[in-house]
């Protein structure tokens, strides 16, 4: 397992070295720059944006402005931020904490949904139970995050006025039940797409497993239909789930951008949001980096699980 | 099967149902008081340095005060100076060389937060600070104009110029930076200052939380008078959705939504604790048409033409839902400067077809107009995301149609359009721009001011216009500015190098219950006279 790890971490650092490049060549291809956004000020003369074209190293040539950008990063030295000034990777810490309380939560919510949604519409696959969930499902799944968010505003917040509309807190308010009635809206959002997709997955590998020849083998020598369903035939059945789970559990470090723009979620993704309009070029190369590398362990922890799950996989 | 679904399920029930029962019944929405007001704010600043932020400084404005601002009828009037220097007061000199001095006086008796009084050698730091080598201010206009600062006694600083500037009377209305606080080093990355600065207003910065809020509170011995500020505590919430920001309003979570989009107007006058302030601004929407691109533009009739073939009321009176009037040039009615006695351009398609005919584009087979082989069709750019300008795009393309002109529209993201018409890359462009109280408008229309040297963009080129704009621009009496500034406006009226559309209209949302609000047509924006805001 440890040859396993290692061989599959030095496999990704070329792959990780070329998405640097692409991403640096990407973000600079885009139109506009961090200077764009001085232009629409007009006492910022031309004279003002070459003074800052050259105090932000914007007028270097790209490549050097790329290998000064790679060596700073690989040791440890992300730059400060085009926009604020400010170290980047102080930016990025202090918004750290709120996208993992939030697609934590969110993960842990959809999992709980997931798993017996899944296996109980694959058990009654074509009954009421069955369709309604797939019904639900598609709907998760086509829903745009957004407007989902914005509905549950207008009924819970203006409407009922039960939760807070966004943020996550109430300022001063420093209670726990405040911070979970925060959290309550965009994790539902963020959970209920996350388990509309996942229960699919779960549902077909359930359908399929049930239809081998082992489990109608172990019904037949009189196992009880719980213990083949959860012994048997999920174990077998998780794998998918399992590789698809880890893999969106990369938005603990990317964010969940679009829900966390709605609610005023002060994370990572937001980060990203803002980073992004105002081509705050440090700020978004460590935020894809970012992301990117955890693409990479997600997956390396979706392969190891599936060893530990499925033995075969780890012989192959 | 169903106990297992149950025990699996239950716990997360039990977490849902403990947070929605402690949150039975109706959230107490927190109304405005006198303890706390609270502000939507559509995105989080960059830095609270007057002079290092791009974005509008209406948190700093709270904090850090001029030696002057600007008043809800874009008035320049004293603050921390004890008046507005002029010709006639003697405060302003034009010396023999060219150059001129402009002596301030401060008033007296003003303290920093931190207690020590604030002078002229403040005044000087700035000027020294913001020409330095070692700080990168957003901008230096003004500034690098000034040759040095003298400072007589603590309460009076002298400002020599190089040469005439005409808006001397702004140069200081983001403030002054702190000398004994900032003195030897580094602006752009004092950390402390620029997230927590030293200023002499009536509120100070007590917690600034990342990717949520700024909260400010009142400081203790305001120089107005203890009485002031009224409001204990101002809380600016970062809520980048304008639904989610309405949707606050709504819920009572924020009390104030500065610069409100106009098509959310109806839905906030709806709500019974908001009433929704409307001051006439200083920006004005229009079409960029760009002569370099499209040679078309270059003769007049054409450009008269396009004016005449767009239904302006109409727009206004739709798509505005009647919210912003019609404009007929670049300088405003709220601007000193302003003058209504220049050529307008009522809605007239014959007479547009006429002068289109008369410049040699006649109809072709499928309508669309031709000359010299060449079709009357351009692109029309503008800014994604925003209904209004969407709708308006739209609006103009059939209009424009419906007299043999084929237009198409581009939509692009807010950051890629400020670059494309940086570098001209386009035909047209709707936008808008918000001018300086100031009404300065050489760099819009000076012939030598095309980019990257100024924002003339539509490459117009007119000398005798550029004349009078410079001429303008070296002219502190405010009378004969006027008249030389009133002279430009007919003849850009005449020429019509940019189609102005309407005169954008700031729209508010405050407590009903807020007295002394004003409001402000310029980036000074609305707080300028937060100390006196007061709950009723």
């Amino acid at each position: 397992m440890i040859r396993f790890v290692a061989r599959r971490s030095l496999q990704a650092l070329p792959l990780l070295f070329i998405v640097s490049a692409l991403v640096f060549l990407l973000i600079h291809a885009a139109p506009g720059g961090p200077l764009a956004i001085y232009l629409s000020n007009p006492n910022v003369r031309p004279e003002d944006i070459e003074r800052l074209r050259r105090a932000l190293g914007l007028d270097r040539p790209l490549w050097l402005q790329y290998w000064n950008w790679l060596w700073a990063f690989v040791r440890g030295d992300w730059g400060y931020s085009f926009s604020d000034g400010r170290p980047v990777t102080a930016r990025i810490l202090e918004r750290t904490p709120a996208t993992i309380e939030l697609v934590s939560l969110s993960l842990a919510c959809a999992l709980v949904l997931t798993i017996p949604v899944g296996i109980v519409a694959a058990m009654r696959k074509g009954r009421w139970f069955d369709r309604i969930a797939t019904g639900l499902s598609m709907a998760g799944i086509s829903l745009p995050g957004f407007w989902f968010g914005l509905l549950l505003q207008i009924v819970f917040a203006a409407g009922l006025g039960w939760l807070p509309s966004s943020g996550r807190s109430t300022p001063g308010a420093d209670d726990a039940i405040d911070q979970l009635q925060h959290l309550l809206l965009p994790t539902v959002v963020l959970a209920t797409v996350l388990a509309s997709g996942w229960s699919r997955y779960l549902r077909g590998s359930m359908i399929d497993t049930l239809s081998m020849p082992f489990i109608a083998s172990a019904r037949a020598r009189g196992l009880p239909m719980r213990r083949v369903v959860l012994r048997h035939a999920l174990r077998n059945a998780l794998g998918p789930l399992v590789a698809i789970v880890t893999v969106d559990a990369a938005l603990l470090v990317s964010g969940a951008v679009v829900t966390e723009s709605v609610f005023a979620w002060p994370g990572l993704g937001s980060l990203f949001t803002e980073a992004l309009a105002r081509r705050d070029y440090t700020v978004l190369m460590a935020l894809l980096m970012l992301s990117a590398s955890a693409v990479v362990l997600f997956n390396l922890i979706a392969d190891a699980l599936q060893a530990l799950i499925d033995p075969r996989a780890a012989a192959a | 099967m169903r106990r297992v679904v149950l025990r699996r399920v239950a716990p997360a029930v039990a977490a849902l149902a403990l947070v929605t029962t402690s949150a039975c019944g109706r959230r107490s929405s927190g109304r405005p008081s006198n303890d706390l007001l609270i502000v939507g704010y559509d995105r989080e600043p960059d830095t609270l340095n007057r002079f290092s932020t791009h974005i509008l400084e209406d948190i700093q404005t709270c904090v850090v005060e001029g030696l002057t601002t600007t008043d809800e009828q874009m008035r320049v009037i004293p603050l921390l100076a004890t008046g507005v220097p002029t010709l006639q007061n003697g405060g302003v000199r034009l010396r023999s060389d060219g150059g001129m001095d402009v002596e301030w006086k401060l008033r007296p008796g003003v303290k920093w937060h931190d207690g020590v009084p604030f002078t002229s050698a403040d005044v000087q730091f700035t000027v020294e600070a913001i020409n330095g080598p070692d700080y990168n201010p957003e901008s230096t206009d003004g500034f690098d104009r000034i040759s040095s600062v003298e400072t007589p006694d603590p309460l009076t600083a002298i400002v020599h110029y190089k040469e005439i500037y005409a808006p001397y009377d702004i140069q200081f209305i983001r403030g002054a930076l702190p000398k004994h606080v900032l003195k030897g080093r580094d602006i752009d990355r004092a950390q402390d200052y620029n997230r927590n600065p030293l200023g002499t207003g009536p509120y100070h910065v007590v917690d600034w939380k990342a990717g949520e809020y700024i909260l400010l509170e009142r400081v203790p011995h305001y120089w107005r008078g203890d009485e002031f500020p009224k409001i204990r505590r101002l809380l600016f919430k970062f809520v980048p959705n304008t639904n989610t920001r309405i949707n606050q309003l709504k819920t009572g979570e924020v009390h104030v939504v500065a610069l409100a989009p106009w098509d959310k107007y109806r839905e906030m006058t709806a709500i019974p604790s908001i009433v929704v302030a409307k001051t006439p601004g200083n920006a004005y929407e229009h079409v960029t048409l760009n002569e370099r691109r499209v040679p078309a533009f270059a003769d007049v009739r054409v450009r008269r033409a396009l004016i005449s073939a767009l239904d302006r009321e109409l727009y206004t009176r739709t798509i505005l839902d009647g919210l912003a009037p019609v404009a007929n040039g670049p300088i405003q009615p709220v601007s000193w400067a302003y003058t209504d006695r220049v050529a307008h351009y009522p809605f007239d398609a014959p007479k547009a077809r006429a002068l289109l005919d008369e410049a040699g584009w006649k109809a072709g087979a499928d309508g669309i107009r031709v000359k010299d082989g060449a079709r009357l069709a351009f692109t029309l750019i503008t800014q994604a995301g925003y209904a209004i300008r969407e709708s308006m795009a739209q609006a103009i393309e059939r209009q424009w149609r419906e007299v043999g002109v084929d237009v198409k529209v581009e939509l692009h993201d807010g950051t890629a359009i400020s670059s494309i018409w940086f570098e001209g890359r386009f035909d047209a462009m709707l936008h808008w721009w918000q001018m300086p109280s100031d009404p300065e408008l050489t760099t819009f229309f000076a012939a030598d001011r095309v980019p990257p040297a100024g924002r003339n963009i539509n490459y117009f080129v007119d000398e005798g216009l550029t004349r009078l704009l410079y001429a303008s621009d070296r002219t502190v009496d405010r009378a004969e500015r006027k008249t030389l500034l009133e002279r430009a406006q007919v003849i850009i009226a005449d020429a019509v190098p940019e189609i102005p559309l309407y005169n954008v209209v700031r729209l508010d949302a405050v407590p009903v219950t807020l007295a002394n609000f004003k409001g402000n047509p310029t980036n000074t924006g609305i707080f300028w006279n937060v100390h006196e805001w007061e709950i009723k």
